[in-house]
């Protein structure tokens, strides 16, 4: 109890100041790469995503970011066998947030396929073994976060096919493909806005002091879809016949109707990004703050204060806006071989999934969903061709992830320990 | 601070290997239209233009040979294609098959001194013309590939058209058959006329275009097979 009285202030501050440097990290990282595939296929610039990022990434911490947030926060790791010291939560908080920080860093030198959800989850875990006790490890929720790492890219890879599906049914394998793309562009737009929104807002956002019935979350879903779609037709109404790109390739006038729409899907990503991403930075700080300022209560019965969701939304565009961008160049140029009619079906189907993890208060990884999606339209064979080792190359970096986050925790734990007492 | 993306896609997305097979038919096609500046040089007895056509072709070969190679290196089996590996193996050694066949022409043709038979040379220039345009159809028909990747390789026009082309291809391939039997029926025919190891020749060299039209087909069978998996 006196520690938390006499240090609340400096421990306040290092939450602040480790949740900055985690969230700055998955800006300059994470969010690169979930903006990156819209870069490559051209369908917006670099300063254009950017923009974007800011505005959705923002707006996915806040209006849908509480979920994951609470779970990382106290859905992994259970307090009561030290309610009397809540010191020990704090330190195992911070020290959390430092070794997530820390392994991402390291790994962006290295451009290793690293989870930030995989680091943090990996950290907690280590820190509540030796911190508490391995009986304080919710061990039924860590399974369940473990199985949506492996469940959510198949969910994303299947609507992934499926959508790839559908726009040959509806527009490539038609007789008239460009007409019929623009004929159907609202439509795919629409269930953007629709599902996204749909999912956001069922049944209301506690947190925002906002109440949903089922039907009245359809109606504003249908609403934000049908807005979305307005805008989308506004884009697309006016895209001719390119005969010269067609005599090339004859695809190239309907793949310019698909570029505008992914457009809607890369603030999806961001959205969605934000609404899942977010938390893994400042989870752990929610819970610093939450047990400081109550005065030692590890249980967190407070609600998460907004400017904390804000905070972690400026350090990830800060993030974006300082190393992100260079990133984005990076990925996006690499990334040519996805057209716009597959990155749309593959974002699409990946912010889907994320936002519907988010919702769940599941911690997944968008990167990793991202390639589930990539591989459904691979499986559609709508791909030149997709190199599998990269699977490998993940499940590698999950089996690496975990004990690595989770032993720098336990050194980050004890340095604390011994400095605070 | 060196910033690396984490991004596994871009290690994922590798480039496409429909474009170098691509490549590759355009060379194959330049080979094959080679052909015909060779047989003028050779009616025309004119040996330096002869070499330097026959040194074009090896040009050629050796320019889709690069193509190839480079392109089997990237194939490795952990490959996720919209069609069969092997079908695509097969498909690019066909097509270096006829850069080959065009090459043992030129080869022949440049070692060899031959004088052309006045009652072969119509006949020849025939089978140049229809050679060349199985080939054009089956250039055709590959440069169709990254739109058969749009639409998934199934059912639309994009299938239909192929459909169509490969068709076509059976179809003058059939056609240069009997043109190929009256050539041969041609030479038999002034075969006592002529040195017999200039017939050998002869006989080698109609086998030789004749193959070209075959492979061609054969290239049209190989995209039927990318079609009906």
């Amino acid at each position: 109890m006196d520690i938390i009285t006499s240090y609340g202030t400096i421990l306040i501050a290092l939450a602040i100041i480790f949740g900055l440097y985690m969230t700055w990290g998955i800006g300059a990282n994470d969010l690169a790469n979930a903006m990156g595939t819209s870069v490559g296929a051209g369908a917006v610039t670099v300063k254009q995503a950017i923009g974007i990022a800011i505005v959705f990434e923002f707006l996915g911490a806040v209006i849908a970011g509480g979920h994951v947030t609470a779970t990382i926060r106290k859905g992994i790791i259970d307090p009561t066998n030290i309610i009397d010291s809540p010191e020990i939560l704090v330190y195992g908080m911070l020290a959390s947030l430092l070794a997530a920080a820390f392994w991402l860093m390291i790994a962006s030198t290295r451009g290793w396929p690293v989870s930030t959800t995989h680091s943090i989850i990996g950290a907690l875990i280590g820190f509540a073994i030796v911190g508490i006790g391995p009986e304080a490890v919710k061990w039924d929720k860590v399974l369940k976060v473990v199985a949506s790492w492996v469940i959510s890219p198949a969910i994303g890879g299947t609507i992934s096919f499926l959508l790839v599906i559908s726009t040959r049914k509806l527009i490539l394998n038609t007789d008239n493909p460009l007409k019929n793309a623009k004929k159907y562009a609202p439509m795919y737009i629409f269930m953007v806005g629709f599902i996204i929104s749909l999912v956001t807002l069922f049944k209301g956002l506690k947190h925002l002091q906002i109440e949903f019935t089922a039907a009245e979350s359809f109606g504003v879903a249908i609403l934000f879809g049908m807005l979305t779609s307005g805008i989308g037709w506004y884009f697309v109404r006016n895209i001719r016949e390119d005969i010269n790109g067609d005599r090339e390739f004859h695809y190239t006038s309907v793949e310019k109707v698909f570029t505008p729409m992914m457009l809607f899907t890369a603030c999806a990503m961001a959205f969605a990004h934000g609404s899942n991403d977010v938390a893994n930075g400042i989870g752990p700080l929610a819970a610093v703050i939450s047990i400081v300022s109550s005065g030692g209560e590890v249980m967190q019965k407070s609600e998460l204060p907004l400017w904390i969701l804000v905070l972690g939304g400026c350090g990830i565009v800060l993030g974006l806006v300082t190393l992100g961008y260079r990133v984005m160049l990076t990925v996006g140029k690499r990334i040519t071989e996805l057209t716009p009619s597959r990155g749309f079906c593959a974002e699409l189907a990946a912010a889907t999934t994320v936002v519907l993890a988010s919702r769940t208060g599941l911690p997944v990884s968008t990167t990793h969903i991202l390639v589930g999606a990539v591989l459904g339209v691979g499986m559609a064979r709508g791909i030149g061709a997709l190199d599998l080792r990269v699977v490998g190359n993940i499940i590698l970096s999950w089996l690496v992830t975990l004990p690595a986050g989770a032993i720098m925790a336990m050194l980050f734990f004890f340095t604390l320990k011994g400095i605070f007492g | 601070m060196p910033i690396k993306s984490t991004s596994p896609l871009s290690k994922l997305l590798r480039k496409s290997p429909f474009k170098p097979i691509q490549e590759h038919m355009r060379l194959v096609f330049n080979c094959i239209c080679t052909l015909a500046p060779l047989f003028e040089a050779l009616f025309e007895k004119d040996n330096e233009k002869v070499l330097e056509a026959a040194q074009q072709i090896g040009e050629l070969e050796s320019e889709a040979d690069q193509i190839k190679n480079t392109f089997r290196l990237n194939m490795p089996t952990t490959l996720l294609l919209p069609v069969d590996r092997k079908d695509l193996l097969g498909l690019m050694a066909d097509q270096d098959r006829l850069c080959d066949i065009c090459e043992e022409i030129g080869k022949i043709l440049s070692y060899r001194t031959m004088e052309v038979p006045q009652a072969l040379k119509s006949l020849i220039d025939e089978l140049l013309e229809g050679t060349i345009e199985v080939s054009g159809e089956a250039k055709r028909m590959i440069e169709e590939l990254d739109e058969l990747v749009e639409v998934g390789f199934g059912g639309g026009k994009e299938v239909e058209k192929v459909n169509k082309i490969i068709q076509g291809v059976r179809k003058s391939e059939h056609n240069l058959d009997a043109i190929l039997n009256r050539t041969r029926k041609a030479l038999f025919a002034i075969e006592a006329e002529l040195n017999p190891v200039d017939v050998v020749f002869w006989y080698r060299i109609i086998e030789l275009v004749g193959d070209i039209s075959n492979q061609a087909e054969n290239i049209g069978d190989r995209l039927l097979l990318f079609l009906s998996r």
